[in-house]
Formats: structure tokens, sequence, C-alpha cells
């Protein structure tokens, strides 16, 4: 297989700044399907709005009976090749149809105020919180996913914007010390 | 120069010299002077003309609202000169006078002044109506304001969300206070203060005040729950809290527009004071005992040499300490609460010289200060549903039913001393932070994405703050005498007088008529001089005439800051580079940015006809469906037969609403048990999934299926042309032979290496092709790869007008524009696709009858008489030798494959059969001839090409 393209079509310095933007584009992504009280929505065993840590996976309930699983491929493709496919569930990679993107730092719910309008409070967006959220006018799905305690964000785009998305995020973190570092 | 000594309460920093130009003139200024401040401490006293009269004028409240201090800065219009602070190097000039704002010739408006009443406009230049245009010009001349400078370029405005706890409007004591309260409860505060300081009016009152300041706004600067904006304005506030900001302050952008979302509004912006109205009182030396106050104290100018203090309240008594401190003299002080008046300021049209009092008096005076009360800026109450009443016994409106997520404190609540309005404030913050933890509560509980909240959402806590008082204050508004009520407006109390005996008795209409209370400080200073003024033409109370209804904004903001930073998401295909670096001319086809050609769209027409051509068709909407009702699904939303699809086939379908419209069209491939891929056409891409959506949740929640959007995840690269399976061939371990891999059928497999493809043969341009779907991290290896596989075969890329030519040689219609909001399906000819004998699909109804109805429009293929004419797109059809239309033009281009214009049109039945005659307009007038063809396709009709 050739090398993945990103969805982030330019090249960018690398930056370290206070606050951090990483296009992980290329990570896996497994769309799952399954009905309300399945035995697959219990072993994906987080609901919609929330995330959690399995096999070496992130796996997000991105919405109602929707998750996304993120990770390597190896592992993605592992743990949901292992959900109960009994009933009407179904699983589609989608690794290609979505650009990912990193954001971590202190302020980094700082930058994200500028381009979607969360509230980004703990107690409303707590670490391992999901949701969708309109960024830059662009649909995205969201997750908290902390690093060493410090606030960090995934942000999920439809492929086709990821680079005018990581442009605008861009943007909203110059005066927030915002550098791009590789994925 | 009248530049004080320095004062205790200064704001200037002496160590920084400034240097601006003044109409010219070079003066000087020091960091924290505004510009009025300067202008005025280098001598000068006249800032401005007002606007209809052009009457010299100088500082009245020397702060945000004054109406008699705008200036343009460079390019920047209308500029606050008694806000904006100086920055070196400025140019400032005065605005709308000529020659010069010493002789101004537009003054002579003044001599005919008392023609000019309210209303003087509409009444004049109403008739003849065919005048208007000349009188426009005219008129336009005298236009106020400054000069926009249209060469200016967008300057960076900037955006923001917050989500506050407490949101306290207004810097002053009670708000700094509010601020701490709140705070010290945990709450997690944002104070907005107008100003560049915090400290309210305690900036420029005594030595005890100005330490309280300091010591409030050292606090709250320094505590970490609390976000402190100066120079900054709550501009509106609108349902559930949804309070807008506009940040002048920030160095990242000129002006930026925060949306705050507040669980608790804190307002707390002080009170407004109010001029009086008498004969003279916009004369250069009239002004508030703020003003005066704020002149010497904080910027250290003198406003005068002798003056005349009208007072009726402390303020008033303690500005004239102020004003003796300065050196100024101060002749007489007339006090209002012991039946002193003033009548008239008389003198020069440049500056007050005398003043007559209301005992028969005159006194020698360059300047008049009077301080007869406030106006309490409710603004944004109003703006809560809140209806202010009156209170005559303190002269002015208090707020009367504010919602639970909105407390007032400070001057807006009562009155007290310093340490009264602190604690008043501080107990305001903490309730407000109580019930901002209740609206936390409730949201928490209600958000799926939130922390759990554990247990009942409490009550809103009992409110137990020591309300404030309401000192007595005499009602004064306007004296014996007639004066101006609109600085900015140039409305007179004689004017209101005169409008509300011509019947315009309301408040809301002689606002209005007049234009009282509509000019740039927006009703801060003249509301209820006007409301008063009219309560006694109308011989009635204030409490009965009402108030007009305050509407956001509170403070003017500019359009760049509503505009914020600009968002226009466009979407890309992963071959975009590719596109770029060869030269594509873009275009923007809704979000996407499409490549319409490389140069020569004939040509690519041609080598895709002779040889192979490549287009990038990534945007054609994928919806991946899965699950074992996926044909009910699609029987449902197309009007053909879905049920018997085999796995490896592809069909063609239409898709109408309700009411028999064609909505959608495109191809749905079956790919596997319980999976297929439909595609729509690729600005329907979203609709049709809402729509799919829409029938499973709403009307079919028992089917299994599931429908995932994947229109980027797969990038779709159509190869097109008699040598493409050829080209293809060599890419792929699909069995391409004709008998393995018909026409409309479907595939998976490896191309170019790409695991996971899926491709199918369909001809939307009429050649043999094979369009192909690749996962789109690899898309643009595979695009490349056959370009290089290609070559030898003439391979080309093509753009999205060469597939235009080409589906439109070959009579493909496209939803949109050949067909419209009214096009049912049996106009374009498909009435064959059309199964009635379907238990149930969208639109079936409304088809079953209109697919019998002879009146409805055809879409036809037409050709010019005359082949070298190509009509533009929609083009009328006119009956021949009338002007009746009967169609229009919905597709045209000159074919460089059959070298003659061909065309798709709409028409009437009764020119749609094959070889009627049709007069086509042209843009020029001019009306061609031209005939209805008899198939749709103009090239290959019988499709033989395709099926190769």
């Amino acid at each position: 297989m050739p090398d993945f393209a990103s969805p982030v079509l330019k090249t960018y310095p690398t930056a370290i700044g206070e606050q951090t933007l990483t296009d992980v584009s290329a990570t896996t992504k497994a769309l799952v399907r399954a009905p309300r009280g399945s035995d697959a929505a219990a072993e994906l065993g987080v609901n919609f709005g929330s995330s959690r840590v399995a096999d070496g996976t992130l796996v997000v309930g991105i919405r109602p009976t929707e998750w996304l699983v993120l990770g390597p491929a190896d592992a993605v493709w592992a743990f949901t090749d292992a959900i109960d496919s009994t009933g009407h569930v179904s699983k589609v990679d989608f690794t290609h149809g979505r650009a990912l993107f990193r954001i971590t730092g202190t302020q980094s719910a700082k930058v994200l105020e500028k381009i979607c309008s969360l509230d980004w409070a703990d107690n409303m967006m707590p670490d391992g919180a999901a949701t969708s959220a309109s960024v830059a006018k662009v649909t995205c799905d969201i997750v908290r996913n902390d690093v060493d305690g410090v606030r960090s964000y995934f942000l999920a785009s439809d492929r086709s914007s990821g680079q005018y998305l990581f442009d605008a995020i861009l943007d909203a973190g110059t005066e927030f010390d915002l550098g791009v570092v590789p994925g | 120069m009248t530049r004080l000594p320095v004062q205790p309460g200064e704001v200037l920093d002496r160590t920084k010299s400034l240097s601006f130009e003044w109409n010219g003139e070079r003066l000087t200024a020091f960091e924290g002077d505004t510009i009025a401040s300067a202008i005025l401490a280098n001598g000068n006293r006249i800032l401005a003309r007002s606007m209809k009269y052009h009457r010299p004028r100088g500082l009245l409240t020397a702060d945000f609202w004054d109406p008699n201090a705008f200036v343009q800065v460079g390019d920047d219009p209308n500029v606050r000169s008694a806000h904006r602070l100086v920055e070196n190097g400025m140019d400032v000039s005065a605005q709308n006078v000529w020659p010069s704002l010493d002789y101004d010739i537009k003054a002579a408006n003044g001599v005919v002044g008392r023609f000019l009443t309210a209303g003087f406009y509409y009444k004049t230049f109403m008739k003849p109506a065919k005048l208007w245009p000349a009188y426009e010009k005219v008129l336009a001349q005298f236009a106020p304001g400054g000069k926009v400078d249209l060469t200016t370029p967008h300057m960076y405005h900037d955006k923001r969300y917050a989500h506050p706890d407490v949101l306290v409007a207004g810097g002053g004591p009670a708000g700094m206070a509010a601020a701490l309260g709140a705070a010290e409860s945990g709450a997690q505060v944002m104070l907005v203060e107008h100003n560049h300081h915090l400290g309210g009016s305690l900036l420029w009152g005594s030595d005890a005040d100005r330490a309280a300041a300091a010591e409030l706004a050292a606090a709250v600067t320094a505590h970490d729950n609390i976000e402190v904006l100066i120079n900054s304005t709550v501009t509106g506030r609108y349902e559930d809290n949804w309070c807008s900001i506009a940040q002048r302050s920030h160095h990242i952008a000129v002006e930026r527009l925060i949306k705050a979302r507040a669980k608790m509004l804190v307002v707390a912006p002080g009170l407004i004071e109010r001029p009086y109205v008498f004969a003279g009182n916009d004369k250069p030396g009239v002004m508030l005992s703020g003003a005066a106050q704020r002149l010497i104290n904080m910027y250290a100018v003198k406003p005068g040499q002798r003056a005349v203090v009208f007072t009726a309240n402390a303020h008033g008594d303690s500005t004239v300490a102020d004003l003796e401190r300065a050196g100024i003299d101060v002749a007489r002080v007339v006090d209002a609460r012991t039946g002193g008046n003033v009548v008239a300021a008389k003198g020069g049209s440049k500056s007050v010289e005398e003043v007559e009092l209301g005992d028969g008096t005159t006194v020698e005076a360059d300047l008049l200060i009077t301080a007869i009360g406030w106006t309490a800026p409710t603004s944004l109450l109003n703006l809560a549903g809140d209806r202010p009443q009156y209170d005559p016994a303190a002269a002015r409106f208090f707020s009367s039913q504010l919602p639970d997520n909105i407390l007032v404190t400070g001057g807006i609540a009562g009155d007290g001393t310093t340490d009264q309005l602190v604690a008043h404030g501080r107990s305001t913050g903490q309730h407000a932070a109580a019930r901002a933890e209740v609206v936390a509560a409730t949201l928490q509980k209600l958000t799926t994405r939130a922390a759990d909240y554990d247990g009942d959402v409490p009550s809103f806590p009992a409110d137990n703050r020591q309300p404030l008082g309401r000192d007595p204050h005499p009602e004064l508004f306007r004296s014996t005498t007639h004066g101006l009520v609109d600085y900015s407006e140039d409305v007179g109390s004689k004017d209101l007088f005169a409008a509300a005996k011509e019947g315009y008795d309301s408040v809301e209409l002689i606002k209005r008529f007049t234009t009282a209370t509509m000019g740039p400080a927006q009703g801060k200073l003249e509301t209820v001089n006007t409301v008063a003024v009219l309560a006694e033409a109308r011989g009635e109370t204030i409490a009965e005439v009402g108030t007009t209804v305050w509407r956001p904004p509170y403070a003017p903001i500019t359009l760049g800051a509503l505009g914020g930073r600009i968002f226009e998401p466009v979407r890309v295909s992963s071959i975009q580079p590719w596109h770029e670096a060869n030269r594509a001319t873009p275009i923007l086809a809704g979000q996407w940015v499409r490549p319409e050609h490389y140069g020569n769209p004939d040509a690519e027409v041609r080598n895709t006809r002779e040889n192979v051509g490549i287009i990038d068709v990534t945007p054609l909407g994928k919806l991946d469906l899965r699950g074992a009702d996926v044909p009910k699904l699609l029987s449902m939303l197309y009007t053909n037969k879905w049920m018997q699809l085999p796995v490896g086939g592809v069909r063609y379908g239409v898709m109408c609403a309700e009411d028999g419209v064609v909505m959608d069209d495109g191809v749905t491939g079956h790919i596997a048990d319980d999976h297929y891929i439909m595609t729509t056409t690729s600005s329907g891409a979203g609709g049709v999934w809402e729509w799919a959506e829409n029938w499973l949740q709403t009307e079919h929640p028992d089917w299994d299926v599931h429908i995932t959007p994947v229109t980027t995840a797969f990038t779709s690269i159509n190869v097109a042309g008699p040598k493409s399976r050829e080209l293809v061939a060599k890419l792929t371990d699909v069995d391409l032979d004709p008998e393995a891999f018909k026409y409309m059928q479907v595939r998976t497999g490896t191309i170019a290496g790409v695991e996971n493809c899926f491709m199918w043969r369909i001809g939307f341009t009429g050649e043999l092709s094979y369009e192909l779907h690749v996962p789109s991290g690899y898309g643009l290896h595979v695009w490349e790869t056959l370009l290089a596989e290609g070559a030898d075969l003439g391979i080309k890329a093509f753009g999205l007008e060469a597939q235009r030519i080409m589906r439109l040689e070959k009579g493909h219609f496209i939803v949109g524009q050949d067909t419209d909001g009214l096009t049912k399906m049996p106009s374009v000819g498909m009435n064959g696709l059309i199964k009635l004998d379907k238990d149930d699909f969208a639109g079936k109804a409304e088809l079953a009858d209109s697919i019998n109805r002879t009146d409805l429009p055809k879409v036809v293929a037409i050709q010019t008489t005359d082949p070298t004419i190509v009509p533009f797109e929609a083009s009328q059809i006119v009956r021949a030798g009338t002007n009746e239309i009967i169609g229009r033009i919905t597709s045209s281009r000159m074919s460089p494959t059959l070298n003659r214009s061909i065309c798709l049109g709409q028409v009437l039945p009764e020119a749609a059969e094959p070889g009627s005659t049709l007069t086509v307009v042209m843009t020029s007038g001019e009306r061609v001839t031209a005939k209805v063809m008899e198939h749709h396709a103009h090239y290959d009709p019988e499709g033989s090409r395709l099926r190769i």
C-alpha cells in the first residue's frame, strides 16, 4: 500500500508552542453502529457523550447508537472485530472519511473558544466527554482526551474540510502561542 | 495651554509625550490623554460642528457619549474623541466642515434654521417626486459624519465565545464589588468596563473615592476568577442571557465581538449625567459637572477661566471645589434645590460669555456647569423585557420586573455612599454566584456530555440583599426657555412642542418624526429630556408618556466586529495539490473547490472522446447503506424498483419529493449482501442524506438500515474514453472483460495497489467509462498512477466544463439546472422509471396523477437552425411572432465533438414534439429559430459507445 496522504495538504514548520496542534488524520477510525441495549453497545461500553480507553483504542460515543473507535489499525480492528455483530450492527472503516486533529495545552480551550460556541468548563466538558459542534462553521466530532493531566481535544471533521479547519484553528491560536507539531 | 499641574487622580503618564496633528497643526499630549483632552490642553475649545446647523461645539460630557466631539482620525470617520486615546502621529481633523472648523460656510443653515423644523425634509422634498434625484444630490452635500475611504483595507476583527458564571456590566464601585463578591463565592466572572479604567465616578471624585477605586481595582485584577475587559461594552442582552460584548482593547484586533452565554448577568452601568434644556445650552463652554471633573481630575485640563455652576446635587457641589482648586474663578453657584435656575447661556457662537439666571441677573462667565440629574441606562434591562418605571421623587427610572438571571446594582439600583454601593455590589455578586450555581447545575443535569451531577438541582436562593435607598432629587429637565434636547441631531425642545402640536404625541412617533434620541448617543443623553418635554407639551406626567424602547446595541459597534473573523469553509479533494500544480482554473461549486478546466476544455472533450480522460468527481455524494432493509429504503426513496438488484448490479434512480418534483438522481450499487453505495448529485449529498434519515427515523424506524455519508472517504475518479478499459486494466485485479464486468455493474478490488476500492461502469460522458472510488488517503496516488500508466494512451485530465459539455452532448439532464423547483418527473421524459405498481414511494400519489397530465412542460433537446449560434442559458423561448413565453434554454454549449450548438430546454407540451420549430430570444433581443430534437442525446443516442 502507498503512504497515507493527509487531508492537510500544506506543510508547516514544526513550532512547539505553549499549545500544540497535531494532524493525526492517519489514525485508524472505525464507525460502529449498534442498537441501544444490544450486546454490542454493552461491549463498546460508553454512552453518547463520553469516551473510554479500551484495548489500545479510544472508544467514543459520538451519537446515540453510534461510536467512533480510534487508534492504531491493529488495535482498532481487533477491538471492533470482537464486538458482537448479532442484530443490526455495522462497522465502517472511516479512516479516510475524517480529518483528525489533536490540540493540546492549558489554553487549548481558549483557542477553541474562538471558533466554537461550546462551554469548555470542566463540569460541562470533562476529560473523556464527547460531543458534536460547529467549529469555524465545520461540523466536528470533539473528544476531550487529556494528556498527562493537560487539556487536550480531538477534533474530527469531514476530510475535505480538513485543510480549512487546520488553518482556522491555527489562526485562532495565534494569540495563545499555538504551534504545529508533527503527528 | 490649559494643562494643569499634576493632579492627584490624573491618568496621564507625563513621562511619555506624544505628538499628533489637529487640523494640520502639530499638538502635544501625554500618554493617557483622550484626543479631546489633548486638544483642550493645547488651548482649543471647539472640536466639531453640529450636524444640521453647523454650530460650533465644545465638550459636553467629556466621555464616550459626548455628542459634540466626533472627529476624523486618518481614514477612520466618526471617532469619539472624548474616548479614543491619543496615539503618536495621529492625524486628527474636524469632519463635515468647509472650509474649516473655525469658518464653516454650512453654518448658513443656522440662518434659516427656524424654517428647518422637524419634518422639513419629509414635507418639502416629497413633491414633485421626479425631482427627488436632484434634491438627493444637493442634500447629500449636507450629510453629516466623516469621510469613508473605500480603499481602506479590511482590518482584522476577531470573535470569541465565553460562558462566564457571572457577567458584570460596569466596572464602577458596585460593579467591581459585584465581581469580587461573585468570584469570592467561586464563580467565574467576566467584568466589562466601558471606559479605559476601572472605577467609574470614583475616578474623578475625592481622594477617598480614588483610594477606594484603586483598592477595588487591584483586588479585581488580582483575582484569578475574574477576567477584566476594559474599554469594552456589553452591547446587548438576548434570550437566555446571551450577551454581546464589543471589546475594543484587545491587542490582536481593532475590535472583537464576544458572544457570552452568562449564567447570571449583573447590570451595573452607573448613571449617565443628563443635560439641561435652556437657551444656548450647546454653546462651547456649557458642560456637565462630570465633564468638568473628568477634565480636571483625570486629564489635568482646565476647562475655562470663570464659571457659573448650576447644581441640584452633591456632584455639582463637589465640582465647585474642583473648579476652585484648578484655579477657575467660580463666579456664581446657582442651587436648584433652593429655587435657583439658569435661563440662558449667551455670547458669540464660539463660546459662552455670560449666563442669564432665573432671578433676572446676568453673570459673565466662559464656563457654565450643570448638575441637574441622571439618566439610568436601562438598555440591557429593556432588552430583557423590563419596562423601567419613573420615580418622580428620585427623578429617574428604575427597573420593575427583572428575569431571574439578571440582577442590578449601583446607581441603576439606587443611591448610597461609596461604602453602601460597594456593600450592595458585593452582596449582589454573591447572590449572583449562588443563582449561577443553580443555573449551572440545571445545565449540567441536562447535558449529556457534562460531568455527572448528583442529587436534585436546588432552587434559587432567597434574595436577602439590603436594597439601596433612593435619594430625593428635584425634577429638572427644561428651563423657562427653549434649548437643544438632542445635540447629535440638532433637535430642540421647540421642535418637540411643534411636533406634538402636529399630532405626533406618542413618544415613539415623536422620536421618529423629529429624530430626537436617534443620534450616536442613542438616547443616553436625550431620552428622558425628550419624554419630559413631550409630557410638558401634552400636560401629562413622565410616567404617563412612558419611554421609548431601547434596542441593541447599547453602544455602537463596527460592522467589522459584527462580521468577526470570516469563516468560509471550503472543501477540496485529495487530488487538489495536483490540480493546483497543473494550473487548473478553479471553480467554486457550493463549498467545493473544483477544477473547471486545465486550459482548453474543448481539447479535453476531444481527447476523452478519442483516447482517455480522467476527472476528479470526489464531490459526488456517496452514502454507505447497510442493513437488511436497504432495498425497502431505496424503493421508498426512488420511483423505480430496487428489491431485486443483484450483488454487483448498479441501477439509476430518480428521487422525487412528495409533490412529485424531481429532487435528485444518481446510481446505487449493490456492493455485497446488505451493503450498498448510493451516489447523489454533488450539491444534493447533504439533502439526500437528511431526506433518507427522515424516512428512516420518522416513518420506518423498524427498518434495519444504517446510513453513513462517505462522500470524502472515497476519492472518486471517472476514467472515460474508448481506451479507458485498457488503462484501468493496467492497474486493477478486477476482471474488466466486457462479459465479466458489464455496463451498470459494480466491482470491488485493488487499484494501483490500493485495497478496498470499488468501481462501476456508468457513463455520464457517453463514453466507455469506469468510475473508480478509492480510499481518500490514497486518492492522489491512484490519480498520478493513472496519468503515468496512461501516458502511452494519450491520457489527459479533464475538468468540470468538459464534463458538462459531454453530458450535454449525451443529453443527460442535471437536477437543478435543467429542472427547477416545479419540474415533476414526467417532465424529464422518464415515465418508464415511475413504478406505480410499487406499494409506496415518495411522491407516488402526486405522480399517479401527473403521469397522465398533458399540460406539464417537457425537457427536450434543442438545436438552433444556425449551428453556430449558442443561446445563453436561461434564454427565453417564445411563441413565434409574440412575446408569450413558452419555455427556456436550460443548458447550452458549442459541441467540440459535433461542431454545432447543443441545448437542452424546457418547453410547453405543444412545442415539445420532435421537429417543432421554436423561437429563442437572444440576450441582444434578436430572435433565432431552433428545432426540437428526437432524442435528448445529441451524440450517440443508441448508447453504443457505453456498452462496448
